[in-house]
């Protein structure tokens, strides 16, 4: 699974579709470089981001907690 | 990587300086017969690699500097008179790609001098490397490169599933261990990426949640209340943690139980039948010793009836007539003689009355007969009677009494030994015989008729012990089980029942339990938002909502993620067990991943089309679920990078399956394993299979050896001149 099927078999989860954050076909056709203002999606890409270029999960961690602490 | 070569240079059977073979893509078969060298081949590869070879007497993979000089062949050392032997193998990998190449060698000496031998203690390791396959070699020195060299071309976690011999398959997926399986998904899949990102919303999800927490103090109007409910809250959490552990402990080891009833489960049948069976055989047994106790009763009894119900005098009535007639004869002619005698008597009587004129009888008396005899003169008259005279005659003849006349007459009838009484008690015992003389037959054939039906009896149990015995064995050969075995897979799968309804009602408290703390601590955070005063500032009320969603979408995805990967491993094994069993007639079944209740491990079940477990599964069965199964892992991520580049390297892995599933073993592996090196009996032993094999256009081909001993087996106790002959088929 590349970058991208990951990102998607995050999207495309049943909470993403309740909550609002993304249509169920928006999920499925999501592109990596996809332009969004969601935290959530912003979140998860920085994650897989950090996982799949071997980042430290501190480094990954402060990063995420850098982009939600903006006020 | 590929690998391209293995050269063998006087190891174990492989005795000499070339012994060469070449791999290419595709499946490469060796092929031999048990004891032709094959799993000496295997011990070639994986000496090279982890220094260790597979000591048979130990059953065990043993280090070079326990094995020594049984690592050289018996005749390169017989060989030579004096001087240094050297075992060897060297292995030559290529990666296409790169064009690099990658040739791994190990060495192993001694020295002998006449009788002596000096072992060296280690073998000698050399790693080369050509960065571009025409460029001459060059020798790495540093260890950490070539343990990453050779972590490189078999990560110890991928070698389970890539180098294994037949025996290991078991092991490799074994269904007593919960966890193997998934081990497998998460070594030979990507979900461990999906692992690793959960760890980090676990930790960001905490510490937004504690960074909140102490927002709420901050603003709180009452500090030292606000205080001791997050206290509270903390242990609070803790202790909901701790019993999740323990709940998750407690689903582990109800999924073990669970699964050890299910494995148990797959053999219960057999056992109940087994069980069944050798109760019946018992029984038999019991009622044959009966039977057989009243058969030896009857035949003795037969033996003593002879006298008892005077059988003996079967054929005897003729005898009783004649015996009838000659002793009413001999009565008849005692009283006849009798008659006579008496006659006789009377006559005497009555003629010595006539004669007994002058004298009465017995006068005088005979006292003075004699007198008068003696004296010869009679007293009576007073004459002289001299010795021997008329008148002495006469005076004489008066002695003569009536009883000495009696006497004389008795003596005429009476015999020298009377066996009247005795006869006549024999005539008597006669009369009461012949009458049982009439019932002997009609009991001779009552007797029989019983005696038969006894045999009859145990005729027809032993058969059926015969039968049940028959049955027993071959059910227990198939299932590979003894009774006593049976016996305990019966009472072990009762207990494992009983410990998973035990978890289950432990399971329902502890999730209870939990259930109780969550609300405990959702009327602690409502307590901790009731006393803030002002506002909580909303970039931390979104933070702390994301990572909230951000850690159950982590969560629920690794599970979504995981279980469509155990569907597609599902599809993908069935796809291979399918191809492999496409030529056995017999065969059936659809491989079902079974989810156990801890909802983390999955194990391989055969099912069949309305999705009935099926239970009649062989040794060969189940090992052909778990190829397929590695299979599946391993074709999952076909064209992926990892699994291209490791090689499959088995030994033996078709024996416990039979020639059926050969050729579609081989198909699969073709079409799974970018390449395999396989050694296999079975296209030794079948002529028409190995033809199969070299002109199948299904199963990737690539290089097929044949490999024989210069000594037959049977005259192996002198290996002084093994060797091993190497023949290209293709």
């Amino acid at each position: 699974m590349n970058s991208e099927e990951i990102l998607r078999a995050f999207l495309t989860d049943d909470l993403i579709i309740e909550k609002g954050h993304l249509k169920k076909e928006e999920a499925e056709n999501y592109k990596w470089f996809s332009h969004s203002n969601n935290k959530l999606i912003e979140v998860i890409k920085m994650a897989i981001e950090g996982e799949t270029s071997s980042e430290s999960p501190n480094v990954t961690e402060k990063k995420i907690n850098k982009l939600l602490n903006q006020q | 990587m590929l690998l391209t070569s293995i050269e063998l240079n006087n190891f174990m059977c492989y005795s000499g300086m070339d012994n060469r073979f070449d791999f290419t893509e595709g499946i490469n078969v060796i092929i031999g017969d048990n004891g032709y060298g094959k799993s000496k081949l295997y011990d070639g590869f994986y000496w090279v690699m982890y220094d260790k070879c597979f000591d048979t007497s130990i059953k065990t993979f043993s280090y070079t500097s326990k094995l020594k000089k049984a690592i050289i062949s018996d005749k390169a050392i017989f060989d030579i008179e004096e001087g240094k032997i050297t075992a060897s193998v060297i292995l030559t990998f290529h990666n296409p790609e790169k064009r690099d190449v990658v040739i791994l060698e190990r060495r192993y000496s001694i020295k002998k001098d006449g009788d002596k031998i000096i072992e060296d203690e280690k073998s000698e390791e050399i790693v080369s490397k050509k960065d571009l396959e025409f460029m001459n070699a060059r020798i790495e020195k540093d260890p950490y490169e070539i343990e990453r060299i050779k972590r490189y071309i078999l990560p110890d976690n991928v070698k389970p599933y890539m180098w294994f011999q037949g025996e290991q398959v078991e092991s490799i997926i074994d269904f007593n261990k919960s966890e193997t399986l998934t081990d497998a998904i998460n070594v030979l899949s990507n979900i461990s990426k999906f692992d690793n990102i959960i760890k980090i919303a676990d930790e960001l999800e905490a510490s937004s949640e504690k960074e909140y927490d102490k927002k709420r103090r901050d603003l709180s109007k009452d500090t030292n209340k606000s205080e001791q409910l997050s206290i509270d809250k903390e242990k609070l959490e803790k202790k909901i943690k701790e019993l999740e552990k323990e709940e998750m402990q407690l689903r582990d080891s109800s999924s073990t139980a669970e699964e050890k009833a299910d494995s148990k489960l797959n053999k219960l049948e057999e056992a109940q039948t087994i069980r069944r069976l050798d109760q019946r055989r018992k029984d038999l047994e019991k009622r044959l010793g009966e039977v057989q106790a009243e058969f030896d009763k009857e035949q003795i009894n037969l033996h003593k009836k002879l006298f008892t119900n005077r059988w003996v005098l079967k054929g005897t009535e003729a005898l009783f007539g004649e015996y009838n007639q000659k002793y009413e004869k001999y009565i008849s002619s005692k009283l006849q003689k009798k008659a006579l005698a008496n006659a006789k008597f009377e006559a005497t009587n009555e003629l010595r009355k006539k004669l007994q004129t002058r004298l009465p009888l017995d006068v005088p008396e005979p006292i003075h007969i004699n007198r008068m005899l003696e004296e010869e003169k009679c007293l009576v008259c007073d004459r002289e009677a001299p010795k021997g005279s008329e008148a002495w005659l006469k005076i004489k003849e008066l002695l003569y009494t009536t009883e000495d006349d009696n006497s004389k007459i008795e003596e005429e009838v009476k015999t020298n030994f009377d066996f009247e009484s005795e006869f006549k008690k024999l005539y008597q015992n006669g009369l009461g015989l012949g009458h049982i003389i009439k019932n002997i037959d009609n009991d001779i054939q009552n007797t029989f008729l019983r005696k038969e039906e006894i045999e009859s009896k145990r005729r027809t149990i032993l058969e059926e012990f015969e039968k049940i015995e028959k049955e027993l064995r071959s059910l227990t050969a198939q299932s590979a089980m003894t009774s006593t075995e049976a016996f305990d897979i019966l009472n072990g799968y009762t207990v494992l029942n009983e410990q998973v309804k035990r978890f289950a009602t432990q399971i329902a408290n502890q999730t209870h339990l939990i259930n109780n703390k969550k609300k405990e601590l959702d009327q602690i955070n409502k307590d901790l938002s009731s006393l803030v005063v002002g506002e909580i500032p909303k970039y931390l009320e979104e933070k702390r909502t994301v990572l909230n969603e951000f850690y159950q979408v982590a969560h629920s995805t690794r599970k979504r993620v995981f279980q469509k990967l155990v569907k597609m491993l599902e599809e993908e094994a069935n796809k291979h067990y399918q191809n492999m069993i496409q030529r056995n007639l017999s065969a059936r079944g659809i491989i079902k991943l079974k989810e156990l209740t801890n909802g983390k491990n999955y194990m391989p079940e055969l099912v069949d089309e309305n999705g009935n477990v099926l239970h009649q599964l062989n040794t060969g069965n189940i090992i052909l679920i778990k190829l397929a199964t590695i299979m599946a892992i391993i074709s999952a991520r076909k064209a992926s990078r990892d699994t291209d580049l490791y090689t499959l390297i088995t030994d033996a892995p078709m024996s416990v399956f039979g020639d059926d599933y050969t050729l579609g073993f081989c198909k699969t592996v073709s079409q799974v394993y970018k390449q395999s090196i396989i050694m296999s009996k079975e296209f030794y032993r079948n002529e028409t299979l190995r033809r199969e094999l070299l002109e199948n256009e299904e199963i990737r081909l690539g290089k097929v050896y044949m490999i024989t001993p210069t000594i037959p087996e049977t005259d192996r106790t002198n290996r002084k001149s093994l060797a091993t002959n190497i023949k290209a088929l293709n």
